[in-house]
Order: structure tokens, then C-alpha cells, then sequence
């Protein structure tokens, strides 16, 4: 089940009587439920907020927290308020998102501060609770005098481009405050202000917890300028051999190779491991990006087997599709289907369209990977059970950046677009054919 | 020549068999310490990140008061005339806090005891959920820093650049100075100056005028520490100023909780149940937490107040068990406002008469 429809439900809310059953209950409370084997009537079905609602009634009192709730294959990120009343416990649970890939971590975590940058923290009136003293004393004003303060006596707050003041939005929607333009008072320092909002437990603003870095270090981004072919060469060597050591080490922790770790240290490690991984794919595609897009782009192409190419990538993914719960059918051992290409990267491409079919595929579903003969060209076809594409996306999934659904976990949006790309170099071409709820099949068609 | 390279070559033995010696001692004090590692209870063990926190903190101590000394004892020094000593002082790097834990004088039992609970404070407080009052309204300490009644402004005023200038310090690192009680930080003084002359001595020799320079240095630092200045007594300076009443007390220690000021809240909970500081702290940092309750009870708190106090605690301390705390809330609740007090009158006796007590409670459980 998934709940992509609903987020623009604020709040759901639920009532449980006495004996922990749930009574009442909003749709999307009631399909989460439902979902996790509930049904009205009967205990809370989802832990985490049975839990919740279990100690609001033993303590008497509201009691409020953020959980994490598996939805399907993603994690549904949610703030609980329970709140007991005489005959039970009300329930309001807000904060109906997926939560995003791993890589992003949005907040100004305090250890990455460096020592010239200036940290601030506000209450909920946005006084001054904390001000760092020695990068004050290096702005030239005392960071004691201003505790108690509005953040107004220490920041004159500039309106950006389009005239608005990026805080009162950070705070009215307690989203992070990413660039809020500012002079310190009593100079002419200009600085970026950043912070994350902190909540109480009823989810109420209760202050900003931030830095001002003087302006000249954090330049405004510029505009996207065309991949130079030097700059991909050196993010390739900058980037492979750090993110390799990274995973690597990531992955060590992870299994716990070098003696035993606590749990929850264990499965950061795994999500830095992953977020690398993502990150090192992406490295890989822009570097395949610049070498595609040169107009003179071209590859040598050989006699391959395609068949053999769809057995491989098949194979390739057994194991990512096995952890997924997915089958994979590929082509029998003794198949041949010659063909004019490039055996790196027809690969590359069926890796890509497999990989894919594997993401989509609910548990239990299974991928086919045929190879045929159809006219004149050699066609490897990988067909999944997934939710399908509708028409009007099946074009725009080939273009650079596009996903079909951007709130998704995983991929960056090019593996398409350069797969397509090889494919034409190579004289053939990419197509899909899908219709929604029906899954997918994508072709890869080389000459002969 | 032949008896001579004879010499030589016992010479040698005999230092080889020496380190081979030592070598066996140490193989058996590293011995001692693992096994007394594992066995450690896993309820005394120290967490990761306190056993961190509690190593930074002991060294920013101790590396603050060797600073004080060696600046000012090399100041003395240059004054005289002395230059080279003055030097050699302000060049020495001798490792103190390694000589002086070397030497068991770290594992005192006081100091430790406030340098953990300190850091215990710090981690709690930071983890602490923050609580909104009213929409746009200030947070506890800035109201308090705010109000007509200079007394508590001025004591909140105080309390609120303390705890900032501490948690500076503790974000940036390096030496710390003025975090300990008056007595702790005499016994620290002297024995970093011990050891900072130790080391001179090793180098150049026993000389009187360092050694006077370095007593001049310690005596300059005992003067200036002025413990009234820590967050603790001005957190305690506060309380009184305050002076809740009765019916106030559950809301304005919900609030300090809110407000993420630990401290302001051990302090206040001190005073109300006529605990001092010290004794305050240590049952809130306890992760059972049955003597807090007590404390809680015996101010005449009530049941839903006592709740939000340990659902806020619970949520910023993972060594507390919130389940089995709601499983007694009811018992609690119950326990009379007289037999809490007087559960709690051993705890209201003179800090050295209390530490005398558990010393001697101690002998007689070995």
C-alpha cells in the first residue's frame, strides 16, 4: 500500500478506548493500519504508534514523538501526539512523507561547524539563547551582552531577490532555513545565516538552531554551465578512489568484520555504505554523460551475442533481486542472437533496464529477460510487474534527469537517457512499452 | 680488550633481561586491567560517547590549570631574570594528565564523581526535547533574565552567559578553567604543579628558583578560582532568588526541563526538597530514578506533573526505562508527601557527613 496520494492530508487522527482498540480513525490512519493487518476494532496494528498511544494512557499525560513506519518498501516519517482522554486516547499523527533517499542530510549538524563560522541558537520567541564567543570577539562585538536578545539585535535580516525574508518562511513552515542573507549589526559583515528548526514535542516551533558564514565563502550557486570534459576527469579521479575507501570501510563496519558493533552504528554504517554506492553510480553516469554528449561520439562495434549479454546482466542482478524478493527469468544457456555492438556497454545498458525492472517489481513479482530476432535487428526485451508508466511519461523517462516519480529512493535520473544514448550510438535504439498497472517492458534493438 | 667487550656483552644481557622483566610486569598489569574490564557491571560501564565526553573534559581541566602555571610561574621566572627557565617552562610538554592518571591520582573519587556527573549534565540537557511556551513568548531563562525583580534578573543574566561561555568552551575544546568546587580544584592545582615540576627537574635538575616560581603560579591560580562563578552555584543563586512557592514549583520545573537547563533544575528541585546541589544531582542522574520520584513526591508534586518530568528525562537519557517507570507511576503517585520527606532526610545531611557515611558503608560491604 502506499500513501503517495495523501500528502496533503496535515493530520489524521484516531481514537483508541481503553483497551488499546482502535475505535475511529481518518483514511490514512485507517490504511496504514489495515495495511500493517489491523482492522477497526481491534488493537493498533502499527507498534510504533500502539506504543505511543500505550504509554499516553499509562502516564495520564500527552505524550508526542516522531516514529518511523514501514510503508511497503519505504519508511513513512510521522509525528504522533497522543493525548489520553477518560475513555481512551486520542491520536493525531501528521508528517504524512516518505522520507527521502538517505544521501541528503539537510540540517547544519553542530560537528560540521568550522571554527570561523559563527553558531547561533533562538528560542521560540527567536531571542538569542547562544552565541558563539570567540567567533564573536572575531566579528568584533561580545556574544554575552546579546543572550536574551532578539536575533534581530545580532543579524539585520536582507530580503532576497524575490523580496522575501527566507526565515519567517523557515519558521511559519519549520522547514530548514538554507540561505538567509544578513549583516552583522554595528559592521558591514555580510554573512549567510542556515538552520534547522527545532520542534518541541507537540511539534510547536521552539527556536532555530544555526551559523552565519561570512558570505564571501559560501558563493550564490551559478548558473548550470555544460559539463566540461575536465571537469567530469577530475570528479572521476577526485571522487572514485575516496567514495571505493569509503564504502569499503562503510561495509567492514557494517558486517562487523573487524569484532562486534552496537546495533544502530551497525546500520548507519550500511546507510553510508548505500548512500556512497548512490553516489558512486552517479559519479559513473556523468562521466558517461560527457562522453555522450560530445557530438562526435561514436562506438566501435564488434559481434556480440546478445543473448549472452541478457544472461549476464540477468545473473549480474541475481542477488539484488533475490534480497528484493524478485525472480529473474532470463534467456536458456544454449540461446544465440548475434548482433553488431559494443560488449561494455550493451551491458551497461541491460545492467540498467534489469536494475530498473528489479526497483519496480512488488515482492514475489518476476522480471523476464528474452532475447529475439525481429526483422533485421537483435532485440533483448526486459519486461517487470511493476506499476507501469503512463503514456505521457513514457518519453520524458528518456530525458536527462527525468524520473517518473522524483519522490523515490535511489537513481538520479540518467541511466535512461544515456542508455538510450549508447543504444543509438551503437545503430540501434531504447523503447518502452507500458501502460499503468500493467508493468513495463523495455527493448534494446542492435543490427545484425 | 678481551675482558672489556666480556663487560660489554653482559652489560647488554643483563639490560635485555631487565626489559624482559619489565616487559612480563606490564604483560601482567594489562592482564589485570582487561580482566577487570570485562567485569565491569554493565550498569556502572560507561557509554561510548560519556567515556569520550568525560576523557576531553578531564583533559581540558587539567591542561587549563597547567597552562595557568606555566604561564604565570614563567612570567616570575622572567621577571628575575631568568630567562632560560622561563623557557624551558613555557616549552615543556611533559604529558600531565598521563603522569598524574599514571600515578592513580586522577582516579580520585570526588573528582571523578563531578567530572562524570557534569558531563552526564551536558548530555542530558543537550538531549533534552525543547518545549514552546506561547506563541512568540521567550523561553524560561530570557523572561527570567527579563523580569522587574533585579535579583532574579540579574541571577538569570548570569546563569544564561555561564552556561553559554561552558558550552563554548566544550564545542571548541582545549583548556578549560573554572568547571570544578573549590576543594577539588586546590588538590588538582597542586598536582599539576607536582608534576610540571617533576618534569623540569628530570630535565635540568632540582633548582629553587623554578621551584618557587611554580608555588607562586599555584597559589595565583587558587586565588582566582572563584567557584561562585560556575554554572552550578549560579544555577543554585537563581533557584533561591526565585524562591518558587509551593503551587508554582511543578510548573517552573517543567518549564527549566523545556528550557533544556538541567542544571536550573536540579537546583530548584534542590531547593525545594532542602537538598544541596551535589546531593540533587546525583538523583536526577540516576537512571533508576526511585530517589527522583521521592524528591518529586516530597515537594508535593502530582501525578501528572511527575509524568511529564520523567517522559522528558526518559526521552533525553536512553539509560532510563520509561516502561517500567509508567508500570509505578501509580505507586508513586500514592506515596504521602511526609513519608517521601522523611525517606529523604539522610540525603539532607551535610555533604562530608553523607560522603563519610557511604565511605564507611563501602568497608564494611568489601
Amino acid at each position: 500500500m502506499r500513501l503517495d496520494g495523501i500528502p496533503d492530508v496535515p493530520v489524521s487522527h484516531a481514537m483508541i478506548d481503553g483497551e488499546g482498540r482502535l475505535v475511529a480513525a481518518d483514511p490514512a490512519l485507517l490504511a496504514l493500519n489495515e495495511a500493517a493487518g489491523g482492522m477497526m476494532g481491534a488493537a493498533l496494528a502499527v507498534p510504533q504508534l500502539a506504543t505511543v498511544a500505550r504509554l499516553a494512557r499509562r502516564l495520564g499525560i500527552l505524550v508526542s514523538r516522531g516514529v518511523v513506519v514501514a510503508d511497503g518498501d519505504t519508511d513513512l516519517d510521522l509525528w504522533v501526539r497522543a493525548q489520553p482522554e477518560s475513555d481512551g486516547v486520542r491520536m493525531a499523527v501528521s508528517g504524512w512523507r516518505e522520507m527521502r533517499a538517505r544521501p541528503v542530510i539537510a540540517s547544519p549538524a553542530a560537528r560540521l561547524i568550522e571554527s570561523d563560522d559563527l553558531a547561533w541558537d533562538t528560542d521560540g520567541g527567536l531571542r538569542l539563547t547562544f552565541v558563539s564567543i570567540d567567533a564573536a570577539r572575531r566579528l568584533g562585538f561580545d556574544a554575552l551582552s546579546l543572550l536574551g536578545q532578539p536575533l534581530t539585535a545580532l543579524f539585520t535580516l536582507d530580503s532576497d531577490g524575490d523580496g522575501a525574508l527566507p526565515i519567517l518562511e523557515a519558521v511559519a513552515r519549520q522547514r530548514p532555513l538554507e540561505r538567509q542573507q544578513a549583516r552583522v549589526r554595528g559592521g558591514d559583515v555580510r554573512v549567510l545565516l542556515t538552520a534547522h528548526v527545532r520542534r518541541d514535542p507537540s511539534g510547536q516551533f521552539a527556536g532555530l538552531s544555526g551559523i552565519a558564514r561570512a558570505e564571501d565563502d559560501a558563493p550564490a550557486p551559478a548558473a548550470p554551465s555544460p559539463i566540461a570534459p575536465a571537469f567530469t576527469e577530475g570528479l572521476d579521479k577526485a571522487l572514485r578512489t575516496p567514495l571505493a575507501r569509503i564504502i569499503a570501510h562503510a561495509d567492514t563496519i557494517h558486517a562487523e568484520a573487524e569484532g562486534p558493533v552496537q546495533r544502530d552504528y551497525a546500520d548507519y554504517a550500511s546507510d553510508i555504505a548505500n548512500a556512497g554506492r548512490h553516489l558512486l553510480g552517479l559519479v559513473d553516469d556523468l562521466v558517461d554523460l560527457q562522453a555522450i554528449e560530445r557530438p562526435d561520439f561514436a562506438l566501435e562495434t564488434d559481434s556480440i551475442d546478445l543473448a549472452d549479454v541478457a544472461r549476464r546482466a540477468a545473473g549480474l542482478l541475481s542477488v539484488r533481486a533475490s534480497n528484493a524478493g524478485v525472480a529473474i527469468a532470463r534467456p536458456l544457456p544454449e540461446l544465440r542472437m548475434p548482433a553488431q555492438g559494443d560488449f561494455r556497454r550493451a551491458l551497461q545498458i541491460m545492467v540498467n533496464l534489469v536494475g530498473n525492472a528489479v526497483r519496480y517489481s512488488p515482492e514475489g513479482g518476476v522480471v523476464s529477460v528474452t532475447a529475439l530476432r525481429t526483422g533485421g535487428m537483435a532485440e533483448a526485451v526486459v519486461a517487470d510487474q511493476g506499476k507501469g508508466i503512463a503514456i505521457e511519461d513514457q518519453a520524458r523517462i528518456f530525458e536527462k534527469f527525468e524520473r517518473v516519480d522524483p519522490t523515490e529512493a535511489g537513481g538520479n535520473g540518467l541511466g535512461l537517457y544515456i542508455a538510450r544514448r549508447l543504444a543509438r550510438a551503437m545503430g540501434g535504439d531504447l523503447t518502452v512499452e507500458s501502460a499503468p498497472g500493467e508493468g513495463a517492458r523495455f527493448t534494446l534493438s542492435l543490427p545484425v | 680488550m678481551a675482558v672489556g667487550t666480556d663487560q660489554a656483552e653482559r652489560d647488554a644481557l643483563a639490560t635485555r633481561i631487565g626489559a624482559a622483566t619489565r616487559l612480563a610486569a606490564r604483560a601482567d598489569a594489562r592482564l589485570t586491567g582487561a580482566i577487570d574490564d570485562f567485569f565491569v557491571a554493565e550498569d556502572s560501564r560507561l557509554d561510548e560517547r560519556t567515556r569520550v565526553a568525560l576523557g576531553r573534559m578531564l583533559a581540558a581541566v587539567v591542561q587549563g590549570v597547567e597552562t595557568d602555571i606555566r604561564r604565570h610561574a614563567a612570567r616570575v621566572l622572567a621577571g628575575q631574570g631568568a630567562d632560560r627557565q622561563a623557557e624551558q617552562l613555557l616549552k615543556g610538554h611533559e604529558d600531565v594528565v598521563r603522569r598524574l592518571s599514571r600515578a592513580g591520582l586522577l582516579r580520585d573519587r570526588g573528582l571523578m564523581d563531578e567530572l562524570i556527573a557534569q558531563v552526564r549534565c551536558d548530555r542530558i540537557a543537550a538531549a533534552l526535547p525543547s518545549q514552546a511556551g506561547a506563541p512568540d513568548q521567550p523561553s524560561l531563562l530570557v523572561r527570567l533574565a527579563e523580569v522587574d525583580d533585579g535579583v532574579v534578573a540579574g541571577a538569570a543574566r548570569a546563569l544564561m552567559t555561564a552556561e553559554a561561555r561552558r558550552r563554548a568552551a566544550v564545542e571548541q575544546g582545549g583548556a578549560m578553567s573554572g568547571l570544578l568546587p573549590a576543594e577539588r580544584h586546590h588538590q588538582l592545582v597542586w598536582w599539576v604543579a607536582a608534576s610540571i615540576r617533576e618534569g623540569r627537574i628530570a630535565v635540568s635538575g632540582e633548582d629553587a628558583a623554578v621551584d618557587r616560581a611554580i608555588v607562586e603560579a599555584a597559589q595565583r591560580s587558587l586565588a582566582a578560582h572563584d567557584e561562585g562563578q560556575r554554572v552550578e552555584a549560579l544555577a543554585v543563586r537563581l533557584a533561591s532568588a526565585i524562591d518558587a512557592r509551593a503551587h508554582e514549583l511543578g510548573d517552573l520545573l517543567v518549564e527549566a526541563l523545556g528550557d533544556r537547563r538541567l542544571i536550573l533544575f536540579v537546583a530548584i528541585l534542590g531547593r525545594a526538597v532542602d537538598l544541596d546541589f551535589i546531593g540533587a544531582r546525583a538523583i536526577v542522574l540516576e537512571p533508576e530514578g526511585d530517589r527522583l520520584w521521592l524528591a518529586l513526591r516530597a515537594a508535593a508534586l502530582d501525578r501528572p506533573t511527575i509524568a511529564r518530568i520523567a517522559l522528558a528525562l526518559a526521552d533525553a537519557d536512553p539509560r532510563r526505562d520509561i516502561d517500567i517507570f509508567a508500570e509505578e507511576l501509580d505507586a508513586i503517585a500514592a506515596v504521602p508527601v511526609e513519608a517521601a520527606r522523611s525517606a529523604l532526610a539522610p540525603l539532607t545531611l551535610h555533604h562530608d557527613l553523607r560522603l563519610a557515611i557511604d565511605a564507611l558503608a563501602r568497608e564494611a560491604g568489601r
